[in-house]
């Protein structure tokens, strides 16, 4: 790791500054093409489009607003591949998903629910379904990117092309949309200090613990040796 | 056209040669659809490319440019060799039962009888029928030391069982039997099996002589624009007489004109050698009217038991009523009704002979008004030449053309811009949309059209153009006398706006009036002095009467101007709509209709009713106004051909009436790529004209020009001006040559690649475009490729103006050798090389 | 375009009913149809021009392109356009016959359209009670579907505005009774117009009289099923070879992607997406947040 992120009082640096501000990038990004995409899905959903500036503003803006997406992603891609990659570890973690699912380890009374922690699969800095959430938003970017530039110019790519991108484009939106769904529900309603994370980028070492104590104790001794 | 665009629809079998009317004439070709839609009727083309109506047709002939007349010859001895002949037709309303002169010799080895070889010329005395009873032709007619001008003899001897080995059928027999299918294919390229099939097709409306079916053909400049162009006509002509075509609805022989009004100017004497009417021009040996009207008044010339019209033996009463009009007042009687006013034509001053003499410094000025004499052509280097010459131009036009920009023709340096003395006036002219006035179409109907815009800036209409510069010259001549003053000064100007007269005064002045009380001797009908004429039979030669041109009298008489009708009714379902517009002669719109009758009177095909003869009412009636003497009853056995003497059509045509000979004869164009296969010692034309300047240049094979060029319109472009047009430009944007396949592959020439085509004058140049339309072919055993070059590019345009261009007219490639008898210049038919760019 | 006159039937991505779909007393039987013979037509474009002149086209920039075919594809300001197809025919015995065959292409005017259905833009194509297929310019969004939806390749872009356009087979015309102007200018009476039933008679009728007597066995009416009919048919010497004609689609069909994207896809994506968030918001209800518990003894984030 490139920087210090065992910060004083007994808070980490979750998120620094840059990956913040990519985060939210990608996120109102996604956001406006989410709804103004909707518009096109649909046209029950079409006044998204009008009253975000009109159809055309929204058609001419969207696939511009889709690069700075994509950039985001494969930005994010530059500095979370390594922490994004799945391992053995996580596969064990599969077993546990469905306990996490129903917010087990919750249920336990709390000088329990350390132990049932520690019974799953550690994790570190981020659980399988964060690492899932990111490849699928990854690689549904590319694939929106993608079929997205082939629907940008339908003059110039050939007419099989543009008809598997018709349909492919859309279908990319939905497994992207059904990540978005989960993660924005976990991230703000589920995990709690969550949202906060991803907003001002500092955790409690007793949240972190909780819920990635591998990355924490990566960071404390990778704090340890700069000392 | 003898019958018309909307009768067209009428006909069971159409031929198109030498003429690409889908391309040219779109609108006038509904009818042929029409035909085909309704009646099932055939459409076979004849043609150097496969064309545009060629892709509607259903039979296409590729032929090779120029040898027209081999394949017509071919079809008539195909004719007369397989029993698709009427005799009753032939015998009667034709010359060939009509014994011709013993001295008279066919042209075997290419020369009829009396050439000079000196001269280049023929002495004619023997293309004649023989006199009644007079085996032996006389001995030539002398006055005052000169041989008389030989007249067809009155009375004729003639063998109506057209057996006589001297009558004319025998000799059309003799004449076109050396015109086998394999000499068609050798000279025309034609493989013996298509011409075979397409000969059959034509004639089959004839088969075993049955009369009920017709066949038309319909042909253009492909047929004219050659050294033996009126030649290809006449062949055609024979063709459709001999077929019984003429006359009748579905048939005839139909000129398509290639400019809305060229009808009109032809008929109102845009030509050197007419008069207004086509009346023949005064010679200087025309001392005086009376002998003038002698020699150009025919007489008529048939066999004692039959009878002829003669129309034209009216001559006297149209040619004085047109000095009337001319000359006004200042015309009388003792006079000469200003007979003498009238120039005398001594020799020939057709468009290319105007040409040459400003190249040889003979013409100082030019007015060029509506026509861009640079880009016609033919050898357009000549023409850029000329104009060098020239002390002044004068260029009517409605935008800046290579006529009027000849200084800057590309090749010419600024040391040679330099020199040039010519002053080049420019005049803006109205276009077609901002001028009211008639227009004559092919059919022969006056339409009379109104403007629909005012013209803009200081464009001006054509007549008062001409009638200001006409008045400041007549002006000049009162005050400063002249050459002879005379004659501009008697001419009347008599219009309510004399700087711009009215086309309407014009139109009524064509037309004609009685100029005194006269009356009608039959119907006791009277005239008025002052009244619009009813019709030409009105006219007289004593003065009292006026007409710029008999043909057009009845045009606007007392009910108004009938060429402004518009009632669409057609009662007999035959596209006869007598209320619609109005056609010369006398609202007849088929011309001679009474050949769709046979010899009692009753129509050949009771389905196509056009005239008959009603034995209650004792004259000619109809569905068509009769073109024919009303009251002449069957048995008088008047001719149908009311202007010939003869009152018969000419299979063959005496005396000096087609300056080849009497029968048209297969010659090569002047730049061919074989020998005559006829007669290899007389190729070309024997009397064919041509010019010897430096700059008319000829080609031949041994010096490498072995590929048949011709040249033609597109239907995007109309001729020179629409290259201005941007809605066309971008239908057109760019000049190509046409170039078989195998052409281009042998010279490694793609789709779009520069190439040059070169003649013996000058080089062309333009892109390529490669097509399977024409075909390699073989002429006389040799293979030999056509191409093809659409003329509408030159100097000045859109896309010549951006630099897309390589700024060549396509008539610098032209030959200028004409036609004796129209003067058309060779357009089609010369030889070329081609190479890549 | 005037919707008092003229009953719209089909609108373009819109939710709900089209306030015209049952309106009309006689929808059906009024249907329009241009009927084009290409036995008759000699390519003289003048439909070409009318069709610009009427609709007050920018004249385009061309260039050659080795053939008389004015273009090699329609264009935003070039709506109908001959294309022109040398062709040899192989006859019976051995020989060749040539042929230069002319296809007038424009708009199809299908009876399903697939410019309309894959169109997402609520009301930019609309099909009126007559069949016409028509462009609401004002409400096209610009985003080229109804290009890649269209089995015959026709509309077309205009790069500075980034609308579509197409024949509108002169529904202004239509409207006031007049017949489109590429059929008033035809000079050979080779485009016919009517009703659908009355081209269709026509057109049998033509087809008749070629295998009568002229010949032609093939010959036949390209009224193609696979898109429910058209409102443009046309008139072939040889029917079953509709591609010689300038590449005619054989069996154009709407494209079966769209017809997924706008139909299965649209319902599992939509019972999906609500299902979804539908899901969560049970989940909540059921299972509640996570809680780390120090932090919230501590009660700070």
């Amino acid at each position: 790791m490139e920087e210090n992120r065992v910060l004083h009082g007994g808070r980490l640096l979750r998120y620094n500054f840059r990956e913040r501000l990519v985060h939210w990038v990608a996120g109102l990004s996604y956001i406006y093409l989410l709804l103004t995409g909707l518009a096109f899905w649909s046209p029950w959903c079409f006044w998204i489009a009008v009253i975000l500036g009109g159809g055309s503003v929204s058609r001419v803006l969207h696939p511009w607003v889709g690069l700075v997406y994509a950039a985001s992603v494969i930005y994010m891609l530059g500095i979370w591949s390594r922490d994004m990659e799945i391992t053995d570890t996580d596969r064990k973690w599969t077993q546990s998903i469905g306990a996490y699912v129903r917010n087990e380890e919750e249920e336990m009374l709390p000088e329990h629910a350390e132990r049932a922690w520690q019974q799953w699969a550690p994790v570190d800095r981020f659980n399988l379904g964060q690492k899932y959430l990111f490849w699928t938003m990854f690689w549904g970017g590319i694939v929106l990117l993608v079929t997205g530039v082939v629907l940008w110019f339908p003059e110039r790519a050939p007419q099989s092309i543009r008809l598997i991108s018709i349909l492919v484009h859309p279908i990319a939106f939905l497994v992207t949309l059904a990540g978005f769904i989960i993660h924005v529900y976990m991230g703000t309603a589920i995990v709690r200090g969550g949202f906060t994370s991803i907003i001002r980028g500092e955790v409690t070492e007793n949240w972190a613990r909780h819920h990635h104590r591998l990355w924490v104790e990566r960071i404390t001794e990778d704090a340890a040796a700069r000392k | 056209m003898t019958n018309g665009w909307i009768d067209i629809k009428n006909t069971d079998m159409a031929m198109v040669i030498g003429g690409n009317p889908a391309e040219n004439h779109p609108c006038g070709f509904k009818w042929v659809m029409e035909a085909k839609r309704n009646r099932n009727a055939k459409l076979l083309v004849i043609d150097p490319r496969f064309t545009r109506t060629a892709a509607v047709s259903d039979y296409f002939v590729q032929i090779r440019a120029g040898s027209d007349i081999a394949l017509l010859g071919g079809m008539i001895n195909y004719a007369i060799q397989n029993n698709r002949i009427n005799k009753e037709y032939v015998a009667n309303f034709t010359n060939a039962s009509y014994i011709v002169r013993e001295d008279f010799k066919l042209p075997e080895d290419g020369l009829y009888s009396g050439y000079d070889a000196t001269k280049r010329a023929y002495e004619k005395v023997s293309w004649n029928y023989q006199p009644a009873g007079q085996v032996h032709p006389a001995p030539p007619e002398i006055k005052d030391g000169k041989p008389v001008p030989p007249k067809m003899p009155e009375v004729v001897d003639h063998d109506p069982m057209l057996e006589n080995p001297r009558c004319v059928f025998q000799l059309l027999k003799k004449h076109y039997s050396r015109y086998t299918p394999e000499m068609v294919e050798r000279i025309t390229g034609i493989p013996k099996d298509q011409f075979l099939k397409a000969a059959d097709m034509f004639t089959s409306v004839r088969k075993d002589g049955d009369m009920t079916k017709v066949g038309t053909i319909i042909y253009a400049v492909g047929l004219t624009q050659h050294s033996y162009g009126a030649q290809m006509i006449r062949t055609a002509c024979v063709l459709q007489l001999l077929l019984g075509n003429i006359g009748r609805a579905g048939g005839g022989m139909n000129a398509l004109r290639g400019h809305s009004n060229i009808q009109g100017a032809t008929d109102m004497a845009g030509i050197f050698d007419i008069l207004p009417g086509y009346l023949k021009v005064p010679v200087p040996a025309d001392k005086d009217l009376k002998s003038y009207l002698e020699r150009i008044t025919p007489k008529p010339s048939k066999p004692k038991e039959w009878d002829s019209f003669n129309y034209w033996s009216n001559t006297p009463k149209f040619a004085v009523s047109l000095l009337k009009a001319v000359y006004g007042d200042a015309a009388k009687k003792e006079n000469d009704f200003c007979f003498h006013h009238l120039p005398k034509v001594d020799r020939r001053y057709s468009f290319a002979d105007i040409w040459n003499d400003m190249y040889l410094g003979k013409v100082k000025g030019l007015f060029a008004i509506g026509m861009n004499g640079v880009m016609i052509g033919p050898d357009s280097k000549k023409n850029i030449e000329a104009l060098k010459k020239a002390d002044w131009l004068v260029v009517g036009e409605i935008y800046p053309d290579e006529t009027s920009e000849f200084w800057k023709a590309p090749g010419t340096t600024t040391e040679e811009m330099q020199k040039i003395q010519t002053t080049v006036y420019r005049l803006p002219c109205a276009g077609f949309a901002e001028k009211d006035g008639t227009f004559v179409n092919s059919a022969r109907w006056l339409v009379w059209k109104n403007a629909a815009l005012p013209t803009p800036g200081d464009a001006k209409l054509d007549q008062e153009i001409v009638a200001r510069i006409f008045l400041k010259v007549r002006e000049l001549y009162a005050k400063e006398g002249g050459k002879f003053p005379e004659g501009p000064l008697s001419i009347a100007w008599a219009y309510s706006n004399p700087n711009s007269p009215s086309l309407s005064e014009v139109a009524k002045e064509i037309n004609g009036k009685a100029l005194a009380d006269i009356e009608d001797p039959k119907t006791k009908q009277q005239m008025k002095a002052g009244q619009q004429l009813p019709g030409f039979a009105w006219l007289r030669d004593d003065g009292t009467t006026m007409a710029g041109n008999w043909l057009y009298c009845g045009s606007w008489t007392e009910a108004g101007a009938l060429s402004q009708r518009r009632d669409l009714a057609d009662p007999s379902g035959l596209g006869i709509h007598q209320n619609f517009a109005w056609s010369w002669p006398m609202n007849r719109r088929v011309m001679y209709n009474r050949a769709s009758c046979n010899l009692d009177g009753k129509p050949w095909d009771p389905s196509r009713k056009q005239v008959w003869w009603s034995e209650a009412a004792q004259k000619w009636v109809g569905n068509d106004v009769p073109d024919f003497k009303p009251d002449s009853h069957p048995k008088d056995h008047m001719g149908p051909f009311i202007m010939n003497g003869e009152g018969v059509g000419r299979l063959f045509t005496p005396l000096g009436l087609m300056a080849e000979g009497p029968f048209p004869e297969h010659y090569e164009p002047f730049e061919s790529p074989i020998e005559n296969p006829l007669h290899p010692k007389v190729t070309n034309n024997p009397v064919v004209k041509k010019f010897t300047t430096p700059l008319d240049k000829f080609g031949n094979t041994g010096e490498g020009y072995n590929i048949v060029c011709t040249t033609y319109r597109l239907t995007e472009h109309y001729h020179y001006w629409t290259k201005n047009n941007p809605a066309l430009v971008q239908e057109v944007p760019e000049p190509f040559v046409e170039i078989p396949l195998e052409l281009a592959a042998e010279k490694g020439i793609k789709g779009g690649d520069r190439v040059k085509v070169t003649t013996a004058r000058a080089t062309y140049e333009a892109k390529a475009m490669v097509t399977g339309r024409i075909k390699p072919m073989q002429i006389d055993g040799k293979p030999t490729y056509q191409i093809g070059i659409p003329i509408h590019w030159g100097y000045r345009g859109i896309a010549e103006d951006e630099g897309k261009t390589a700024l060549t007219p396509a008539n610098f490639l032209s030959p200028t050798t004409l036609d004796p008898n129209a003067h058309t210049p060779e357009f089609k038919g010369f030889l070329v090389k081609l190479e890549k760019a | 375009m005037s919707q008092a006159t003229l009953r719209i039937t089909k609108i373009s991505g819109h939710a709900g009913a089209v306030p015209g779909s049952n309106m009309s007393r006689d929808a059906k039987e009024k249907q329009v149809c241009k009927m084009v013979d290409t036995t008759t037509c000699i390519g003289c474009k003048a439909c070409e021009i009318a069709c610009q002149e009427w609709n007050d086209l920018p004249f385009a920039s061309t260039s050659f392109n080795n053939t008389y075919q004015t273009m090699p594809d329609t264009a935003w300001n070039f709506w109908n356009l001959i294309r022109f197809q040398e062709y040899q025919r192989p006859n019976s015995d051995g020989s060749k016959t040539f042929m230069w065959l002319m296809r007038k292409d424009q708009c199809m005017h299908c009876a399903d359209p697939g410019c309309l259905e894959a169109c997402p833009a609520d009301g930019a194509i609309v099909q009126y009670s007559n069949g016409i297929v028509d462009f609401q310019t004002d409400q096209c969004i610009g985003c080229g579907y109804c290009i890649t939806g269209c089995p015959f390749n026709i509309p077309k872009l205009n790069p500075v505005t980034h609308k579509v356009h197409k024949c509108t087979l002169c529904a202004d015309r239509v409207s006031g009774n007049l017949e489109p102007a590429c059929i008033k200018a035809c000079p050979t009476g080779c485009l016919h117009f009517g009703t659908k039933e009355d081209m269709l008679f026509q057109a049998n009728r033509r087809v008749q009289q070629l295998k009568t007597h002229y010949g032609m066995a093939e010959a036949g009416v390209y009224d193609p099923p696979g898109v429910g009919g058209t409102s443009v048919i046309y008139v072939l010497h040889d029917a079953t070879q509709p591609e010689l004609y300038g590449g005619l689609p054989r069996d154009p069909r709407v494209p079966w992607t769209v017809k997924l994207w706008k139909h299965p896809l649209k319902w599992i994506g939509n019972i999906a997406i609500i299902g979804g968030v539908v899901g969560t918001f049970m989940h909540y209800l059921r299972y509640g947040p996570k809680i780390v518990p120090e932090d919230n003894a501590k009660g700070g984030h």
